[in-house]
């Protein structure tokens, strides 16, 4: 049944528009949708990142670092201690399945809500293009995720997050680590503020 | 220095000797306070053979109660419930119940017995909260006392009195006793702004003198009310002496916890529904003939000119409903979750709201050990992250019984224990609890934790309105957005309380109501 259920998504997922006909989650994942919205469309309301067509092995990536602890243990990571125990409830195969799911639902882009200086930004940036490439496209190559399609909120977080080793932290965490040391650069919040807004301008671009 | 008392300044001080009671009563006789006014219950005109259908969001209280009173009067319902139990936050917890947190699904593992139950959400009902007890009397709910204020029950702060709990008893007499003297030092020295007559000065200090139950010389050196240090019964009563005073004042308890029974809402006498607050639950289900669908969680909300739009998916199907009217439960902080086309302002308004974060911990205990000591309900309290302990009102005498063992009022506290996994929530509570009862782990068989803010598919608890969004902008969520109703004690200035909740529906249902009489009425479309 459960695997009907995935065919179904998969099929009807690529060409799923936004509003008209969402993505069906599957009973198992209705409760994912509790906090990170309908389609997976991300609520600030409660810290919950829009996940629509993240990269799937960069949702599996993360699902396992919740799950080892790399993520939502540090003391002043609330958002992602919520986070934590529904990844530790999912076993390997929920997590290939629930990956596949994030992968086939779609939603409307997010809208900007952090207001920096895009010229500061692009300069700042252009040290991140190594791995996330030129157009925050990501590089899974370099397990470096896409930029777009991200909350500029959430951006802005877990930048922060990797800055002051609230993320990042655990030498076990290979990709978390070097995210963390590449954060060292932005060290006032104001620098963060800045490269995110030049990430919002690829959205755009997607955009139109 | 020399210090002066303006009218309102005494009355401060009186009211920081013993809570409000002093000043809620001086400002009765001044007429400053309103009687609560007459039952605001809708009174739906039945629409015969018309036809409208208003689909309710939200199995809750506010949800069920709008259910009831529409198809009395005609209309078709439809309410759609996303978890897979109707109550809403009404939820009494018995032997084998499911507790649905987010990641740590949780079986209340209480022994069966009818008064082992726990309510997790709403406990107790105030004389004054009338669309609760108005449904209580309809659907012929028995009621009884239920105890929530226990001079026998302790105050610990682990900043006073060495980190010892003290019996609330003599806090508040001490407490009472003590500015009580000050008062008389006070207006001894006639230093008011306004000066006083001989005559209010006199009785000034008369009421001081039996509100503080002082000596003869003006002087508080301890009172029956505290309680005997031996006996008082066949032999001469020794009085227990004093606290001290310079402990009290460090310890917190006199800021707030002190005066909580002089609230509105918790002063007693209070009411409990036998046997747990899901009876009211009960009752609706009961005499509720629309369909009330779980598991189907809400995907779209679409307002048109005419009607709104509901998709929803229940068991991997999706549907979608129309109807002339619908009324909103969903927490307001998981709506921007789902596809709407709120204006701005609306949708504004509803982002600014944040979720509250109560958490309440309860273990069934082997023996009803407070009873040996005492305490018959009611609560303790204590600085540490727990803040609460509630003794149970009902099975008294009997062998077990399931205390409250946290219930948290402070965010951070909340957080805190919202962070930890259930067991680890459970250890913490009896560790915090063992301060006050020395023993207490000893007692505990089982526990379970329900902190609102991880339950799902509500993620929050009592909504934590912004004051100035409450002054200039609560009438926005009040008010419908064109066919669409927000409700619920979220939109109440009674958030957290069931009857926040019916007011609020009655709101709406009243304003419904008035539309439909108009349309109902309108001209005549000639043929």
């Amino acid at each position: 049944m459960r695997l009907f259920v995935f065919a179904a998504l998969v099929m009807h997922g690529a060409c799923s528009h936004a509003d008209d006909s969402p993505v069906i989650p599957p009973d198992e994942f209705v409760f994912c949708t509790v906090c990170h919205g309908v389609q997976l469309k991300g609520n600030p309301l409660i810290e919950a990142p829009r996940l629509s067509r993240m990269e799937a092995w960069y949702v599996e990536r993360q699902l396992h670092a919740f799950k080892k602890g790399w993520r939502g243990r540090h003391e002043r990571d609330i958002a992602g201690m919520e986070m934590r125990p529904m990844a530790e409830i999912l076993s390997d195969d929920d997590i290939d399945a629930v990956t596949t799911y994030v992968n086939s639902v779609d939603s409307e882009l997010p809208g900007k809500t952090i207001r920096g200086n895009v010229k500061n930004g692009r300069t700042q940036y252009e040290s991140c293009a190594a791995c996330h490439g030129g157009n925050g496209e990501g590089i899974a190559a370099l397990g470096a995720p896409s930029l777009t399609g991200v909350n500029d909120w959430y951006l802005v977080t877990q930048m922060k997050n990797f800055r002051d080793g609230t993320r990042g932290g655990n030498s076990a965490d290979r990709y978390g680590a070097q995210m963390r040391a590449a954060a060292q650069i932005l060290t006032v919040d104001q620098a963060i503020y800045d490269v995110v807004s030049y990430i919002s301008t690829f959205q755009s671009k997607q955009e139109r | 220095m020399q210090k002066d008392y303006s009218r309102r300044q005494f009355l401060g001080l009186v009211g920081a000797a013993g809570g409000s009671t002093a000043i809620y009563q001086t400002s009765l006789a001044l007429g400053l306070l309103p009687e609560t006014g007459p039952l605001a219950l809708a009174d739906l005109q039945h629409i015969g053979g018309h036809k409208r259908r208003i689909l309710i969001l939200g199995a809750g209280i506010s949800g069920l109660a709008s259910a009831y009173e529409l198809e009395r009067a005609g209309y078709e319902c439809t309410v759609i419930e996303a978890s897979n139990r109707i109550g809403g936050r009404n939820l009494t917890l018995r032997s084998g119940d499911r507790v649905d947190e987010m990641g740590y699904d949780q079986v209340c593992r209480f022994d069966d017995d009818p008064h082992l139950y726990f309510n997790a959400g709403p406990a107790r009902i105030p004389g004054h909260h009338k669309h609760v007890l108005h449904y209580c009397r309809e659907f012929k709910i028995p009621l009884e006392p239920y105890i929530n204020d226990n001079r026998n029950a302790y105050t610990h702060d682990y900043k006073a009195f060495g980190g010892r709990p003290v019996r609330i008893r003599e806090y508040v007499t001490d407490a009472r006793g003590f500015m009580s003297e000050l008062l008389h030092k006070a207006v001894n020295k006639n230093d008011f702004e306004k000066r006083l007559s001989d005559e209010d000065k006199e009785r000034i200090l008369e009421f001081a003198t039996v509100y503080g139950d002082l000596d003869a010389n003006a002087m508080y050196k301890g009172s029956s009310r505290g309680g005997y240090k031996r006996g008082g019964f066949v032999e001469h009563g020794e009085l227990k002496g004093t606290l001290d005073f310079s402990e009290m004042l460090k310890s917190n308890f006199w800021r707030y916890r002190m005066h909580w029974g002089e609230g509105e809402d918790q002063a007693m006498p209070l009411m409990q529904p036998v046997g747990g607050m899901d009876n009211i639950v009960k009752g609706f289900i009961k005499h509720v003939r629309s369909p009330i669908l779980t598991n189907a969680q809400v995907q779209s909300i679409q307002l048109r000119q005419d009607g709104v739009d509901i998709v929803y998916n229940v068991k991997g199907r999706r549907r979608k409903l129309s109807g002339d009217f619908c009324m909103n439960s969903i927490p307001h902080h998981l709506l921007s979750g789902i596809y709407n086309n709120f204006s701005e302002d609306y949708a504004d308004a509803l982002a600014s709201i944040e979720r509250g974060h109560l958490c309440k911990i309860a273990l069934q205990m082997k023996e009803r050990f407070w009873e040996r000591d005492n305490i018959y309900g009611g609560i303790s309290w204590t600085n540490q992250p727990i803040e609460q302990i509630w003794y149970p009102t009902h099975g008294i005498h009997s062998e077990k019984g399931i205390m409250v063992g946290a219930y948290t009022f402070n965010i951070a506290n909340a957080k805190f224990l919202e962070r930890l996994n259930p067991e680890d929530r459970i250890k913490a509570a009896i560790e915090q609890g063992e301060k006050i009862h020395p023993g207490y782990a000893g007692y505990v068989e089982c526990g379970v934790s329900v902190p609102w803010a991880r339950m799902n598919h509500m993620m929050g608890c009592n909504a934590q309105w912004p004051e100035e969004l409450l002054r200039n902008s609560f009438s926005i969520l009040l008010n419908p957005e064109g066919r669409h109703y927000m409700m619920g004690d979220q939109i109440s200035y009674h958030t957290g309380w069931q009857e926040g909740a019916l007011a609020s529906a009655h709101y709406a249902l009243a304003n419904i109501d008035e539309r439909v009489r108009a349309e109902l009425s309108g001209p005549t479309v000639m043929g």
